[in-house]
């Protein structure tokens, strides 16, 4: 790869849920592809054999930035000893980004049957939640699961977001999510372009989803790299819609899917490569490269 | 009009975390004697001595500073002091605590001796820390952990008047409003209009804390390539209601002032010169209430 796509592709990323294997391989493989960055997963850090630290090491040395860390799972809406467990997760994890120097934690909408409706409640655990990640530096993403209990769409999210106000605190859009649930693209509309912190990417080969354990299977084992889908129109539409609103921030390719974890690790980050040259070069239309170096300062 | 209508009342008067004032600011440094001298130039006096371990209590005036070398290695942190907390008095501490905590504050975890006082702490910028005090109208914390250097006065009168006016925290690049936002959810601060600055360093947002007596001032770094992105408590400011007259008196005690083409004292405000690799002070004029 040249290093003029390095540029043009320098705000997409994998995940390194993607991938099979050690950290180390992972982090060379998405390096090796000419990637510039990694969205790390919890379980990569923790389950490293040498131990967490050991894991943030390779990180800092890998050369790659960090997109964010993922992920917390049901923390807003519930109460008592679950609230206060949760929060002690949280802060694990929150002490993990803060190791990686990730400047964003995920956080999915609660799927748990012990969370309670009330909005309102969701709202407060969500800025309680950003409160706590705030003097790391650490910007939280909340990102509606087509299967949470009761937000389930960006849609949801923003409301949410918008209620809780705190000034690290946005959604994470998640496309697979959104064609999963039909979800249009210009819902996005009524959306601060520079609240939303993630878009993770990735497709998946078939139109119809009949039943909500039909998405999750989807979810969890048969996504693809965007430009390998059924979906492309509607990954070109989401794309092209967010750079015009204003999205400067990072894409991420977040694929699960059971085949790549059983193939070669370059192979795979050469299928994500040519997906970021398809968005960059052909959806988005870049010629130049971008702007490198550390960002310009928002005015 | 004595009864403000709920429309009209100002923010400020809004006091969730019922904050009435700074109990102490604390110091830690591996070289507590050099920071001593540096402090009893501005007027602070060592009154006593930890039961335990290696901190100085000094004061002046109505203002105490806790100089904290227990476990401080040299080369672990530098030998530059750093402000490693700031003791907020409160109404009611565990209910301050517990608030914060609820919000998304951090606990201090507590690390105390048998018969020291548990002083309820969150985390602050950087390595700092927020601890709520509540006793410190019937007797003084002091008292427990402290014991009196024999034959020194506790009472020390402060320099022209001197007294707590704020804190000034260097926050990183575009985290001003983010820090706002935390001291504003968790302690009640309100930040100030960009027209209402006060003293010689104007720059930065400027809250001002629910009880009206202080101030936290944010500074970003200046330019984006600047490599200071370190958050932290910088330096604390005293109020003055004679600035000139406060610098003077500084001065014959041996302070030396920052006099520059770009900053200089005058009659709003006066900064020290760095000692002991960064440690400064900063006069602002305001009249104490």
């Amino acid at each position: 790869m040249s290093a003029h796509q390095a540029d043009t592709i320098a705000d997409f990323g994998m995940d390194t849920i993607t991938l099979a294997g050690p950290l180390a391989a992972k982090l060379r493989a998405i390096r090796g592809a000419g990637f510039g960055q990694v969205m790390l997963t919890a379980r990569d850090i923790v389950g490293h054999a040498d131990g967490w630290e050991a894991a943030v090491d390779e990180v800092r040395g890998s050369g790659l930035r960090v997109t964010g860390f993922q992920v917390l799972r049901d923390f807003e809406g519930l109460s008592g000893h679950l609230h206060d467990y949760k929060v002690d997760v949280a802060r694990s994890m929150i002490d993990l980004c803060a190791a990686l120097r990730s400047p964003l934690l995920l956080v999915c909408s609660s799927t748990s049957p012990h969370a309670g409706d009330d909005e309102a409640a969701m709202a407060r655990d969500l800025r309680k939640l950003a409160m706590m990640a705030l003097p790391r530096g650490i910007r939280i993403a909340y990102e509606g699961l087509s299967w949470g209990r009761r937000i389930n769409d960006c849609v949801g999210a923003w409301r949410i977001v918008c209620k809780a106000d705190a000034p690290n605190l946005g959604i994470g859009i998640d496309s697979f999510h959104s064609f999963a649930t039909r979800t249009p693209t210009e819902v996005l509309q009524d959306v601060d372009p520079q609240k939303i912190y993630l878009v993770q990417l990735s497709d998946f080969m078939w139109q119809e989803i009949r039943s909500v354990e039909e998405r999750i299977d989807t979810a969890r084992h048969f996504r693809v790299f965007p430009g390998e889908g059924v979906h492309s129109d509607e990954l070109c539409r989401l794309v092209a819609g967010l750079d015009r609103m204003g999205y400067r921030g990072d894409y991420s390719f977040e694929v699960f899917n059971d085949d790549f974890t059983q193939m070669p690790l370059p192979l795979v980050a050469e299928r994500a490569r040519r997906s970021a040259a398809w968005l960059a070069e052909d959806v988005l239309r870049r010629a130049a490269p971008l702007p490198g170096g550390p960002r310009l300062r928002a005015a | 009009m004595t009864a403000p209508i709920a429309r009209e009342t100002p923010a400020t008067l809004v006091n969730p975390a019922g904050i009435e004032g700074i109990e102490f600011v604390e110091y830690r440094t591996p070289r507590p004697q050099a920071l001593g001298q540096v402090l009893e130039a501005v007027g602070f006096r060592p009154i006593a001595r930890h039961r335990s371990r290696e901190v100085l209590l000094y004061r002046q005036g109505g203002m105490n500073v806790i100089v904290n070398a227990h476990g401080v290695a040299a080369a672990a942190e530098g030998d530059v002091p750093q402000i490693a907390a700031l003791a907020l008095r409160v109404r009611d501490a565990a209910a301050a605590w517990k608030r914060a905590v609820d919000l998304g504050g951090w606990p201090v975890p507590v690390q105390v001796q048998p018969m020291e006082l548990h002083i309820p702490g969150i985390q602050g910028p950087g390595a700092s820390r927020l601890y709520f005090v509540d006793r410190w109208r019937e007797f003084s914390i002091y008292d427990v952990d402290f014991v009196p250097i024999p034959t020194v006065d506790p009472v020390v009168p402060a320099v022209q008047a001197l007294h707590w006016f704020g804190v000034v925290q260097y926050v990183g690049l575009d985290r001003s409003a983010d820090w706002s936002a935390f001291y504003s959810a968790l302690l009640g601060f309100a930040e100030l209009p960009a027209e209402q600055r006060f003293g010689i360093l104007p720059s930065g947002r400027v809250l001002a804390s629910p009880c009206g007596t202080f101030y936290f001032q944010l500074v970003e770094p200046q330019t984006i390539d600047a490599d200071d992105a370190h958050e932290r408590l910088h330096r604390v400011a005293f109020g003055s209601a004679d600035v000139p007259a406060a610098t003077a008196a500084l001065r014959e005690r041996g302070v030396d002032f920052v006099e520059s083409d770009a900053l200089r004292s005058d009659t709003s405000g006066a900064l020290t010169r760095p000692q002991l690799g960064g440690v400064m002070f900063e006069l602002v004029h305001h009249r104490q209430e």
